[in-house]
């Protein structure tokens, strides 16, 4: 019955058996914003009646959250205040891009996107120029995710700047590194990016008064060094986007968001939080 | 050493870090009055290249040589400014996209840090970001090749894109070229080595049209075989810069220059050792068959050392080689002893200039060197040696027979256990061992030379198996035909790479 249903292409009255039901006609804006986090295959994903948020971690250093909100889909329904699974986002990556994940201009896959609840599969229906591709992923008991506790209110220092430099140094960076260094400081060098390879230290350095530069609130000097592994996968989140906003709290933990436009113009966010390798700065707090 | 790359050069500049990769996996920095060299040696020491920058080619240029006013505190001076080298890998770490390169950075600052000991490349982009690249560096000597660009008799000089449409034809796994030259016609065509099956193999045979060349002088017919890879590092930067190429060269078994030229900016020299053809070298060989005996003969009470050293190399290969037959272990053999004349004639070069810093025995030894290369008969004579040993492993031609067979018998029946009989046999004989001149090595400066070989091991899995005259590196030649005389006698101290790395 489930089968015929997806099959349909119709609206069904049987789509009100769905905890969650989200259509978008671009299946691109959710596809992109996946990639960003892709790090690592098994996702959590919530959905709440503000859209949806998939979370990816590693080593308990280091979580990836991809904001959908729910402006971005044409239709969007949950009935329930919280769904929380697990998935594997590789297979979902790959279905949502089964029409192939480049843009061709003109043509775009429309998805539609079901949940029926706690053990049930999440079904995919995607459509392109007729063509119907109906996809059934199992889904997985939700585990708790990290908590890093990252309040505004005790962020040090902050430092949001064009992604277009950032790109740069960050795929330039030394990967015989093992860390890579962040400095944040109301006095030059302001903002530094260091790694420490085989071949010697490369620092990057980013004046306050850069026109790359679009806020710097800094109040006093942290330097922190984070996991180089940990921080390379944020690059696929940082090629996707147009600002991010570099934050370190008291504790030294990082966090990146990632504003991330798509081809229609709408926003999405990305945000990764690390936690420091070791605390080289004393002076805080 | 102190000095500003301007922005529109950066990418030539960076280019030429990217060509320079593809040669070698060390960049010799070296800051010289008249500019700033850039070189690098492949690992089988067959390839070397060399970039000038002028001072004209940056916005600001200082070799730290310090005081350069008085005239004898010049010297001095210049001993002082650090010649080094650094890892590849790293260099290009700054130059990794020429795109970025050219697109971002407003201007380059290199400059060595003698307290932290690095070598720091500061590059200063757009929107006041500047990355700093602190580089850990090695001290050591001048790397020097020797070869002469002006006394070659053949010279063409061609666009960059004539050359590489021309290239483009091979295969990438295509490992050499033969360039063949005769007053009416010049043919590129592929080396293909010992096929079992000449008939399987691709062969792809261009003929390049003489009117497309910018300059062609043709002195000597020659086909000379050199490597591709080299070759195309070249190109890629003469394509990059729009600059033609110009290509000297004599016979089979000399080195081939590559030179670029721009304008007192900047010149590039790659030398590639040519493969010492078997068919071709034969009747050039053949006039000289008296100075043959005689150089071998001197080999013989000079190079004790280096024939000791052969023997010892040549029983461990044959205990490796214990299951195979004789004939093959003889060869395992006879690529070792190679491999230790190549050392050889590196170290006997490089020491005896190392020590002697005054001005009477360095006149000596170049005159010695330029007569050297002025003289090609030495070359043939290893070559006539070398092609006897090559043709007794190989089924030749007819009229070759007899000879092969007496060089066959040789190898035949030497005894298991080389003694001193193997030195007779060895088959190249280094180049300097036939001067007089060069041999004025007293002998600590030989025992030092023994220290130093002890110390030096194979390299795993580089036996020069096709016969690349790889060792053109030494001391002075270069300096002739590349500068002023004056620098020729600073660059005498000049020595192939410190030997602490070789292990």
């Amino acid at each position: 019955m489930k089968d015929q249903m997806a099959l349909s292409t119709q609206q069904s009255n049987d789509d009100d058996q769905y905890l969650l039901l989200a259509k978008v006609d671009n299946v691109r804006h959710v596809s992109t914003i996946l990639k960003a986090i892709h790090f690592k295959e098994i996702a959590t994903l919530f959905a709440s009646p503000m859209g949806l948020k998939v979370t990816v971690e590693d080593a308990k250093c280091v979580q990836a959250n991809a904001f959908i909100q729910e402006t971005i889909f044409h239709h969007y329904i949950i009935k329930e205040e919280q769904v929380t699974f697990k998935i594997n986002l590789t297979v979902l990556l790959e279905c949502l891009t089964i029409f192939g994940s480049s843009a061709v201009p003109g043509v775009s896959t429309s998805l539609k996107m079901c949940y029926a609840g706690y053990g049930c599969p999440l079904l995919l229906i995607l459509e392109e120029d007729g063509v119907l591709t109906d996809c059934s992923i199992k889904t997985l008991e939700p585990d708790e995710v990290l908590d890093f506790n990252f309040l505004s209110t005790n962020v040090i220092n902050k430092i949001i700047m064009k992604s277009e430099c950032l790109k740069e140094a960050f795929s330039e960076l030394d990967m015989t590194s093992e860390v890579l260094q962040i400095l944040l400081s109301p006095d030059p060098p302001y903002f530094r990016l260091s790694t420490f390879g085989n071949s010697g230290s490369t620092h990057s350095d980013f004046p306050k008064d850069s026109d790359m530069v679009e806020s710097f609130q800094c109040t006093q000097t942290q330097t922190n060094r984070y996991k180089i592994s940990l921080l390379k996968p944020s690059v696929k989140a940082l090629a996707l986007s147009a600002r991010v906003s570099i934050r370190i709290d008291n504790r030294g933990f990082l966090s990146l968001q990632y504003m991330i436009k798509n081809e229609d113009g709408q926003v999405c966010f990305v945000e990764y939080y690390c936690s420091p390798d070791e605390d080289v700065d004393e002076a805080d707090h | 050493m102190n000095c500003v790359i301007p922005g529109v050069n950066i990418k030539v500049f960076g280019r030429a870090v990217q060509s320079l990769s593809k040669i070698g996996e060390e960049l010799y920095v070296e800051p010289l009055e008249h500019g700033l060299a850039l070189r690098t040696v492949n690992s089988s020491r067959s390839a070397y290249a060399c970039f000038l920058f002028a001072p004209s080619f940056f916005q600001h240029y200082d070799d730290g040589s310090g005081q350069t006013t008085n005239g004898s505190g010049k010297e001095e001076g210049e001993e002082e400014a650090i010649r080094c080298k650094i890892t590849m890998k790293s260099c290009l770490t700054v130059f990794k996209s020429v795109y970025t390169l050219e697109k971002t950075v407003e201007r380059c600052k290199i400059k060595l840090d003698m307290t932290e000991s690095r070598l720091v490349f500061q590059l200063h982009c757009r929107h006041g970001i500047v990355k700093t690249h602190n580089l850990a560096f090695i001290e050591c000597e001048t790397l020097q090749a020797v070869f002469s660009k002006d006394m070659c008799p053949n010279s063409l000089t061609a666009s960059a894109r004539l050359l590489c449409d021309a290239v483009q034809n091979f295969q990438n796994n295509q490992e050499e070229v033969t360039l063949i030259v005769k007053p009416d016609k010049i043919l590129l065509k592929n080396y293909v080595e010992d096929e079992p099956d000449p008939t399987k193999v691709m062969h792809t045979e261009l003929r390049l049209e003489p009117e497309e060349f910018d300059n062609i002088q043709v002195g000597v017919d020659s086909e000379i075989t050199f490597c591709l890879k080299e070759m195309r590092a070249i190109l890629a930067f003469s394509e990059a810069t729009n600059l033609p190429v110009s290509l000297k060269f004599e016979t089979a078994g000399r080195p081939i220059v590559f030179s670029i030229d721009s304008d007192s900016a900047f010149e590039a020299n790659f030398v590639l050792a040519t493969l010492a053809d078997t068919m071709t070298q034969q009747g050039g060989s053949s006039n000289v068959p008296t100075e043959s005996k005689t150089s071998q003969k001197r080999k013989h009470t000079s190079n004790s050392r280096t024939s000791v050293k052969a023997i010892n190399k040549s029983q461990t290969s044959r205990k490796e080689t214990e299951s195979m037959n004789i004939g093959r272990a003889n060869e395992t053999e006879e690529q070792s002893v190679r491999i230790n004349e190549h050392e050889d004639s590196f170290l006997s070069r490089r020491k005896p200039n190392n020590k002697s810093p005054d001005h009477e025995g360095r006149s000596n030894r170049l005159n010695a060197a330029l007569s050297e290369l002025m003289n090609d008969d030495m070359d043939d004579i290893m070559l006539d040696q070398e092609t006897r040993e090559e043709i007794s492993k190989q089924p030749i031609p007819p009229e070759l027979g007899t000879k092969s067979v007496s060089g066959r018998d040789r190898i035949t029946t030497r005894s298991p256990v080389p003694s001193t009989s193997r030195e007779n046999i060895s088959p190249l004989i280094p180049l300097q061992s036939s001067k007089p001149q060069i041999f004025n090595i007293t002998t600590e400066d030989v025992e030092m030379k023994e220290n130093e070989e002890e110390e030096e091991e194979l390299v795993p899995g580089t036996p020069p198996s096709k016969r690349f005259r790889s060792m053109f590196f030494g001391s002075q030649s270069s300096t002739i035909t590349q500068s002023s005389q004056r620098t020729v006698t600073k660059e005498l101290s000049v020595l192939a790479e410190d030997t602490d790395d070789e292990g």
